[in-house]
């Protein structure tokens, strides 16, 4: 235990010495000077040059500020944790393929399926959502930056500390995955001893902190650092969008970060906030969670929602229908979303009035979701639809948005959810929208703005085979989990090798079984995509067209577009010239590398 | 450069402040609850030192030393009132807490040890920093 203790003392002691070497290689502390007295001369050249130029190699990456740098970041994060999540939900899928569970066992199953629900929100969806927002909302409002970029950089690099931490357990020695489900509920993730947990907790507090801070950049960045031409009548939707998210994580992260930080003195100093027959009791933990919980699954649609009013108008040929609705359906629903909690827990055994009057509010959130969907349907209705690959993976959100958006309806009405609570139709629902809606507006960004941020173009043929084996295997997944769901199928099973006098064990596994198949497509087409996005990225000819989707004929060339134009061509214009204007400032960047920024932004971006 | 018009060149594109904070953030959350002394303290001097770097940088303070000074100040003393709710009334059982140290005064004793050292730090680092600078 000493010795431990020595060693750990040792490395740390190892690890903070490397810090200050890698500090002293990176920063020349000099240059704070002209910064703080103003005048940039005072130590002549180097004090003023120096980081100008974005350094070379690995550590430009770990020093970056800049949005778009942070952006790629996010995005590549985000990536990661939804290739991780999703090979978690393969292996789900392959041990349901039997009753008794053909791969893996009970304990493990638990731990991978709580693991993959909180890779996907919380390392995939949050994220992946702050890829687009970090490289585009600038370039959408004309902003030079971030309001604050070395918050906006801490924001990020609070995440990768974070994943390790939920993964842990898996791999660390004498600990196992957390088993709590990613709700987390209490007595049982009080009670389970298993140091897992704790890491996995801590690990989310670190993610919660990151959105909370890219959050309020965001409401900064908007509200202050627009061009003077963009007002707030023709802010863009996407940009109203992530406003509005931003507002919901600034009540909602904080919340869950306390609610987990009273769970983990719970479960290491004896506290008893969630205590059966204490404190506030169990079911106290849900009040706090779905307070924080249904909110959390706006925040993570109503950017995806914005994408496609964004991007869905741009290949309809028409303007996006009832702007005006769209933005301020974005506020209802931002508003009447902390509203709505208690429709997680309508089998609890609440009081029945406010049973009802949940009811009521989750029914009426239907409403502005329905006018988005009805104007997304309208921009569409004789339009010059052109069926490239964002726009079908747009087409793709509107139909299952439907789908997941009418099964939430079914369950926010009590009767009904009583029979399907817990059941596979919880399953189904959910993952209508954030595989299907969600992660399809994820895909459509992607595809959209490739030519922008790459410089050049995706294989259109792969795009397309992704989108339908997506499509195909979305559908088919869900749809039997939805079935599963009427069945009485109970959600989170690792086996379900049920008396055949009490279920329909046939039709259970056969429907367990198509939704494997559809898995097996999902997985397909997301190689492919993965594949598509690496290669073009690195093979691709450039493209050197500033209007790769021909919007100008429409007059729909956004402002990101317009600044790509400005981009090309200025890096045209400069010709030659590069070589020789970049030398100088590469020279005092470690003075060994002069390779030029624009050539290593065109390698790296 | 030219390749961003319209993107201001006046602020520094590259810090290599965020990450330490970030890291320093982690490791202090993970030393602290789950009171591993050493991972508390060394995550506790990251995070003091890079808040302290990042301020500095971006011109909130003058010079980093008092900041750190300051910083460590503040977790001293949130450390020591840590340890405080969990002394007996008399100091007779100081020692003895102190020795084998129980949930709340080693993670208390962690950040106060921590907050100390940033402030020695800080202070040593003034006066030569200081000496240095005429
Ligand atoms: C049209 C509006 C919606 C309504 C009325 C609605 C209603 C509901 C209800 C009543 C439940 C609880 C079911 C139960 O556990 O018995 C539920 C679960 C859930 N919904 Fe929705 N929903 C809607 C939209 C959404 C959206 C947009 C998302 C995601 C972005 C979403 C994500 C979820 C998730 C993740 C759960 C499961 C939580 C768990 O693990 O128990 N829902 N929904
Ligand atoms: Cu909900």
């Amino acid at each position: 235990m000493v010795s431990a203790q020595l060693v750990l003392t040792a490395l740390m002691g190892v690890f903070l010495v490397g810090v200050v070497a890698f500090l002293s290689r990176v920063e020349d502390w000099r240059s704070y000077t002209p910064l703080v007295s103003g005048g940039g001369g005072g130590y002549g050249d180097t004090g003023a040059t120096v980081h100008r130029e974005k350094p070379a190699g690995i550590t430009r990456w770990l020093t970056t500020v800049d949005h778009k740098d942070i952006g790629l970041l996010y995005g590549t994060y985000g990536i990661i944790a939804f290739a991780v999540g999703g090979l978690m939900a393969f292996l789900i899928r392959m041990q349901l393929i039997a009753p008794e569970g053909a791969v893996v066992g009970n304990s493990f199953y638990n731990a991978v399926l709580t693991s993959h629900g909180i890779t996907m929100l919380f390392l995939f969806g949050t994220p992946i959502i702050a890829a687009f927002s970090n490289y585009f909302i600038p370039l959408l409002i004309g902003a030079d930056d971030m309001a604050f970029p070395r918050i906006n950089a801490i924001a990020f690099w609070l995440l990768p500390p974070g994943a390790l931490l939920i993964w842990a357990g898996f791999f660390l020695p004498g600990m196992e995955g957390a088993q709590t489900a990613w709700t987390m509920y209490t007595p049982l993730s009080a009670e389970q001893a298993n140091a897992g947990v704790d890491l996995m907790l801590l690990g989310l507090h670190l993610t919660g902190v990151s959105a909370t801070m890219g959050a309020i950049n965001f409401i900064a960045t908007i509200f202050t650092e627009r061009d003077d031409d963009v007002t707030w009548a023709n802010l863009d939707i996407f940009s109203w969008t992530i406003l509005t998210q931003s507002a919901l994580i600034l009540f909602a992260f904080p919340l869950l970060g306390s609610a987990i930080v009273m769970l983990l003195l719970d479960r290491n100093l004896a506290t008893t906030f969630y205590a059966v027959g204490e404190g506030g009791g169990p079911i106290l933990w849900q009040h706090l969670f779905w307070f924080f919980g249904h909110p959390e699954v706006y925040i993570l649609v109503l950017p995806p929602m914005g994408l496609v009013s964004y991007i869905l108008p741009k290949f309809s040929g028409r303007k996006l229908f009832g702007f005006k609705f769209i933005v301020y359906s974005t506020l209802a629903i931002g508003v009447l979303s902390f509203g709505v909690w208690a429709h997680h827990m309508f089998t609890t055994g609440i009081d029945p009035r406010l049973r009802a009057s949940f009811m009521a509010v989750s029914l009426a959130i239907a409403i502005p979701s329905a006018v988005k969907t009805f104007n997304w349907i309208t921009t569409m209705w004789n339009g010059r639809l052109r069926l490239t690959t964002p726009m079908l993976f747009c087409i793709g959100f509107v139909s299952n948005f439907i789908l997941g958006g009418v099964t939430g309806v079914f369950l926010a009405s009590v009767p009904v959810d009583k029979v399907l609570h817990d059941t596979y139709y919880v399953v189904g629902h959910f993952h209508y929208i954030v595989m299907g809606a969600i992660g399809f507006a994820v895909f459509a960004g992607l595809y959209y703005w490739f030519p922008i941020v790459t410089g050049r173009m995706y294989q259109r043929r792969l795009g397309k085979w992704h989108f339908w084996l997506s499509m195909l295997g979305t559908n088919i997944t869900f749809f039997a989990m939805l079935f599963l769901g009427y069945l009485g199928m109970p959600r989170r099973y690792a086996t379900y090798d049920f008396n055949s006098a009490i279920a329909p064990l046939d039709m259970v596994t056969l429907a367990h079984q198509a939704a494997s198949v559809g898995a097996v497509l999902l997985l397909i087409g997301q190689l492919i995509f993965v594949w598509n996005i690496v290669q073009s990225w690195l093979e691709a000819p450039a493209v050197e067209d500033p209007d790769p989707w021909d919007l100008k004929e429409t007059n729909q060339h956004g402002r990101e577009f317009q600044w790509h134009e400005r981009r090309i061509a200025t890096a045209l214009a400069d010709g030659g010239e590069e070589e020789e204007a970049v030398t100088d400032g590469g020279k005092v960047v470690d003075g060994a590398n002069e390779t030029s920024d624009a050539a290593s932004d065109s390698a790296d971006d | 450069m030219e390749e961003q018009p319209g993107l201001s060149d006046q602020y520094r594109t590259a810090s290599p402040w965020p990450l330490l904070v970030a890291v320093g953030f982690a490791l202090s959350e993970v030393g602290v609850f789950l009171g591993i002394f050493p991972v508390a303290v060394g995550g506790i001097l990251l995070l003091g030192g890079s808040v302290a770097g990042i301020l500095a940088e971006s011109g909130y303070a003058r010079r980093p030393w008092r900041t750190l000074a300051l910083l460590g100040g503040v977790f001293a003393g949130l450390g020591a009132a840590l340890v405080a709710t969990q002394l007996p009334g008399s100091s007779v059982g100081l020692l003895e807490v102190v020795a084998d140290p129980n949930g709340v005064v080693g993670r208390g004793l962690a950040v106060a040890v921590a907050g100390a050292m940033l402030v020695a730090a800080g202070a040593t680092s003034q006066m030569f920093g200081r000496s240095q600078q005429v």
